[in-house]
């Protein structure tokens, strides 16, 4: 029997952020990310002047687009993408020439200067191939990110975008963003 | 403070691999035309053919450094992907520099071609194969190396104007813009080349010719420039927001004074005011030195400027960060 497709994204709920940055210190313990790079962020929007004011967060990460443009410009093709939608770099292919980095929108890529390759956001595939959560997702306390198949009716991510408005950001770039932020 | 991922090396290259595109395109050109059956430009035809495969074998150093690996370069090279401008640029680039130095090497002058081949060990017989005389081929190999000069020239500019995410660059007009900016950069860099060459001083018929010609590429380029701005201007939200680097951003200085004034208007004023009395009022040309070479130097500076800025503020400008600005 064939495999089923899969297709993994993210539902975030950032009204539900607090801002702690748990996300972050996990991605940064699991991936090893040097100090000074992240593979994810929360972005502040303050907005108005007391007492009328306005603050949102936003966790930002790599958005493991449809049509991932870092990857077309690869000269080498290091940059590929997962048939389950996961974007990765494969390190060896790398020749550090960063246009990956001046290609993506989301500007959700770091140049990693101790093996002089591009990095970013995987997704934690190491993780879900094992069938967990990608870290970020486990440790967040305030659960505002949802991890799963686009393609399984069942699951919850599917659910959610069925039944609650949502955005992706900067859909005019054509890259089909793939984090999905409910309303 | 925004990160540049791209920085002094890569705008060095862009500069370089436009300049040698230009100064073959310019040498060629000079190369097959003619006056009563006689070559009309031999001397810029050679100077041009000597030149134009340094400043692109330099620059593609440059850009092997720039690597985060450097020694993976190879890669470039083990991969095709036709939907990467790097990648279609990388074998561009590599023709190019072959077909330049071939070129180079048909233009050699017999005595130094010899003097060449005496510092080869003899036992390398192979090597002293290659010891021809390829004059007779050079309107074949100019013809052939044509389509990559202006390959490569469209090329730097594509490298940026095929990236989505970043509304300065994100036009067609950048390809041209690049072309035109190399095809006068190395029209005025054959200028000051032979300006400078006081052994064999130019001659008057030969400055008109290269004045005309880059008052031709400089004249073209600034129809690419107007209507980037025109339709910037008109465009949407995302690449009016980009243009305000260099509309009051931090930019704008660079852009219009030393770009736009002193880059490409002054050294045009210059050569238009050299050239109009001979086409206008059929006075005798004259060419003066020192304005020759101040309009050079200023197109090349122009040049460099012209891929300082883009390669910068291109940078810069993104679709969720620009609000910011404002």
């Amino acid at each position: 029997m064939a495999m089923k497709k899969k297709r993994y994204a993210l539902v975030i709920d950032s009204r539900k952020c607090i801002n702690c940055k748990a996300c972050v210190v996990a991605c940064k313990a699991e991936n090893e990310v040097p100090v000074g790079n992240f593979r994810n962020w929360i972005n502040e929007d303050r907005q108005g002047e007391y007492p009328k004011l306005r603050m949102d967060f936003e966790p930002e990460q790599c958005h493991h687009c449809e049509h991932p443009s870092c990857a077309r410009v690869c000269p080498t093709g290091a940059t590929w993408q997962r048939k389950d939608g996961i974007v990765l770099v494969n390190y060896d292919e790398c020749i550090g020439c960063r246009y990956c980095m001046v290609a993506c929108p989301y500007d959700a890529r770091y140049f990693h200067e101790e093996s002089g390759t591009v990095h970013k956001c995987t997704l934690c595939s190491h993780r879900v191939d094992k069938g967990d959560v990608p870290a970020c997702v486990e440790t967040c306390p305030s659960k505002v990110r949802v991890f799963g198949d686009l393609e399984d009716p069942s699951s919850r991510i599917h659910e959610l975008l069925a039944t609650r408005r949502h955005r992706v950001k900067e859909p005019q770039t054509g890259n089909g963003p793939q984090l999905y932020y409910l309303l | 403070m925004h990160e540049f991922n791209w920085g002094l090396l890569i705008v060095v290259y862009l500069f370089l691999g436009g300049l040698s595109a230009g100064l073959f395109f310019a040498a060629g050109l000079a190369n097959y035309l003619e006056v009563d059956g006689q070559p009309a430009y031999p001397r810029i035809a050679r100077m041009g053919a000597l030149l134009a495969p340094w400043p692109v074998a330099i620059g593609s150093g440059l850009l092997i450094l720039d690597l985060g690996n450097w020694y993976r370069f190879y890669k470039l090279f083990t991969h095709f992907r036709w939907e990467s401008p790097m990648s279609i640029g990388s074998y561009l680039l590599t023709f190019f520099t072959l077909i330049a130095f071939v070129y180079a090497f048909a233009w050699l002058p017999e005595d130094w071609r010899q003097q060449l081949f005496a510092k080869v060990p003899a036992s390398w017989k192979q090597a002293h194969r290659l010891n021809v005389d390829l004059s007779a081929h050079r309107k074949v190999i100019a013809m052939v190396g044509f389509p990559f000069a202006i390959g490569v020239g469209i090329y730097t500019g594509v490298l940026l104007g095929a990236v989505s995410a970043r509304p300065f660059w994100n036009t067609n007009l950048v390809a041209q813009m690049f072309l035109f900016s190399a095809l006068s950069s190395g029209a005025a860099a054959l200028l000051l080349a032979m300006v400078l060459d006081r052994r064999n001083p130019i001659e008057t018929h030969e400055t008109k010719f290269l004045i005309t010609l880059d008052i031709v590429f400089i004249v073209l380029e600034l129809f690419i420039i107007l209507p980037y701005l025109i339709h910037g201007t008109l465009s949407v939200l995302a690449v009016k927001q980009a243009l305000w680097l260099i509309l009051g951003g931090p930019y704008t200085l660079v852009f219009w004074v030393f770009f736009l004034g002193f880059g490409l208007l002054a050294p045009l004023g210059i050569e238009v005011y050299e050239l109009a009395p001979s086409l206008l009022k059929g006075h005798a040309f004259h060419g003066s030195r020192n304005l020759a070479l101040t309009a050079s130097g200023l197109v090349l500076v122009g040049g460099f400027l012209l891929r300082y800025i883009f390669v910068y503020a291109g940078q810069m400008s993104s679709f969720h960060k620009m609000g910011a600005l404002h």
